[in-house]
């Protein structure tokens, strides 16, 4: 029973917390994430890969069905899952903010807020005091303030790139993001000297 | 939207014949070891005052279903059963007797924001002891959630102790004040490693003694807590030399390597004023069950005396305990109008043996191959004619 269940998102933050747990010492096999499997095993670790969309691994990891899990610092902000946060991974670094189309003010009767983070986006109008309706959209949020659906959006900026190649701009910055390592209340318990070894190493590698 | 004629409000939900009789099992079994142990098995009522049990219950507000009684009054159901007993304690007629031990198994109510997963009506069993602050109080409590946890065969079970004020009060030795170490233990509560490390850094910690502060999450057993034990204070000294005697007390009834004593640990429930508890054990993805010291929730009843006990959620319970496969006995009797009579004698003779027996008109049953495959045995009306 000293299998570890370990929900990873899919693409890149999966590849650089590999690069993580191999340089911390773990041996996992060489192609981990080019197959369609959902489940894969490390079995000289006794690990158990779970490959799951970013925004599910918290999900995963409340309910138990994985003991530990890497997700976006935004995932846990939107979401605010009953889970442990153990460690910052310090990889996939980006931040939340809010941007429009430049030069321009909110509406003030109804200000209209576009994102794909509904509760971050609320919580962060509602502490500046500020009374927003907010459509929630799933993708190509820059969209919004180019045809008028939105005044502001609030969305992951990393590069900038985006915002700039259709004539957006920066506003406010709202919360630094990273990868952070998860763990379930239960498991954290129940298998505290595997977790806590494996954040001893991840921390090591971190750090450097 | 409409609702469908199936559905059920967000987090009810129906229990079948298999749970609902592996919940009596586990009730019977449950408060058989609560009554064994001296404990009284009271019910308090469904409908409470959200003005007195609401409030108290330290259930945040929005998990409360609320209703409104013929005077307008806000009622809620029962969010818990530590505030009712509370209440109950603290009432005229038992004030005499303490301690009291009082126990049950009841449902309580918290309504679901989220998607399902979790339930908004669940069974909990647990103990109240008032009226004693000793240590003994303690264990006895501590000892008797393990005993159930055992006697039902939960797996790998743990036991997580922290102590509020104690955590306090070596707070308030880092130079942390009022709001600061309340916004430490919250993150503490969370076990967000990430957010201590974050507002280590903007809190008032001597350079020394930081390392030491990112340590208190460490903690596995009450001699880790002794480095952060300041000797010249009283209170801290006494509580410490407490937790070193409620590990001895505990070894002593077996519990020893089950126990992590982390001092870091902590609940959201703020009527626990000092030792908390939590359970765990393979096969739930959360907690068991919890408890801990209240003696402040029996101030706001009016009573100056401790109080401790425990909750155990039963629909966790059940999701830890490994089923029992073994098929009991189960006898179908099909009868037509001609061997109704002897049907009937040979179901009371077999019920009378202390076995289950079901009689059925078997023109009535439409599918009888899948009817009669519930059954270990079944009897045929004409068998019983020719006998």
């Amino acid at each position: 029973m000293n299998e570890l269940t370990i929900a990873m998102p899919k693409g890149r933050i999966f590849e650089e917390a590999y690069e993580l747990l191999v340089g911390a010492g773990y041996d996992l096999p060489k192609e981990l994430d080019d197959s369609r499997k959902l489940i894969v095993e490390a079995p000289n670790e006794k690990f158990r890969f779970i490959l799951a969309k970013p925004m599910d691994v918290p999900t995963y990891v409340e309910h138990g069905v994985a003991d530990i899990g890497i997700a976006g610092k935004d995932v846990l902000l939107e979401h605010d899952r009953d889970v442990h946060e153990l460690l910052d991974l310090g990889i996939s670094e980006c931040y939340i903010a809010t941007a429009g189309l430049p030069d321009t003010e909110m509406d003030e009767v109804t200000p209209r807020i576009a994102t794909k983070y509904p509760a971050v986006a609320s919580h962060y109008y509602r502490s500046k005091g500020e009374q927003v309706e907010i459509i929630e959209l799933n993708g190509s949020i820059e969209l919004a303030p180019l045809i008028g659906l939105s005044d502001r959006i609030v969305d992951i900026v990393s590069t900038g790139r985006t915002l700039k190649d259709n004539g957006l701009v920066e506003y406010e910055k709202i919360a630094d993001i990273t990868s952070r390592l998860i763990a379930n209340p239960v498991s954290y318990r129940l298998k505290q000297q595997r977790i806590t070894e494996l954040v001893d190493k991840l921390r090591e590698q971190v750090g450097r | 939207m409409t609702i469908e004629m199936f559905e059920k409000p967000l987090g009810m939900r129906d229990d079948f014949p298999l749970i609902a009789k592996q919940k009596a099992n586990l009730r019977k079994q449950g408060t058989q070891l609560i009554e064994r142990a001296g404990y009284e098995l009271l019910q308090t009522p469904t409908l409470e005052y959200y003005e007195t049990i609401g409030k108290i219950s330290a259930i945040s507000d929005d998990a409360l279903f609320k209703l409104l009684d013929s005077q307008g009054k806000t009622l809620v159901l029962r969010p818990d059963m530590t505030s009712p007993i509370a209440r109950v304690a603290a009432s005229k007629l038992l004030r005499e007797k303490m301690p009291i031990r009082l126990g049950y198994y009841s449902n309580v109510f918290r309504a679901q924001k989220r998607e399902g997963g979790r339930p908004a009506e669940f069974e909990q069993m647990g103990v109240e002891l008032i009226g004693d602050d000793s240590l003994y109080a303690d264990a006895e409590v501590i000892s008797l959630a393990w005993d159930i946890l055992k006697e039902l065969g939960v797996g790998s079970a743990r036991i997580v102790i922290g102590h509020t004020r104690l955590l306090e009060l070596i707070l308030a030795d880092f130079g942390l004040d009022a709001e600061q170490s309340g916004k430490v233990r919250e993150l503490f509560v969370a076990k967000n490693g990430v957010g201590v490390e974050q507002l280590a850094k903007e809190l008032p910690i001597a350079e020394g003694k930081l390392a030491s502060f990112l340590k208190l999450m460490q903690a596995t057993t009450v001699a880790d807590w002794k480095r952060w034990i300041n000797e010249k204070n009283e209170e801290q000294r006494e509580l410490y030399r407490d937790m070193e005697r409620l590990e001895g007390l505990l070894g002593r009834n077996g519990l020893g390597d089950a126990i992590t004593f982390d001092i870091s640990f902590s609940s959201h429930m703020t009527y626990y004023t000092g030792l908390v508890f939590e359970f765990y054990g393979a096969g739930s993805g959360f907690p068991l069950g919890s408890g801990g010291r209240y003696d402040g929730l029996m101030e706001q009843f009016g009573l100056q005396v401790g109080a401790t006990g425990f909750g155990l959620r039963v629909d966790r319970l059940l999701e830890s305990v490994t089923a029992e496969k073994a098929e009991q006995p189960h006898t179908l009797i099909l009868f037509d109008e001609q061997s109704e009579q002897h049907a009937f004698d040979k179901a009371q003779q077999i019920r009378n043996a202390g076995n289950r027996v079901t009689l059925q008109y078997a023109p009535a049953v439409k599918a009888l191959e899948s009817f009669t495959a519930l059954f270990t045995e079944v009897i045929r009306g004409e068998e019983l004619r020719n006998e």
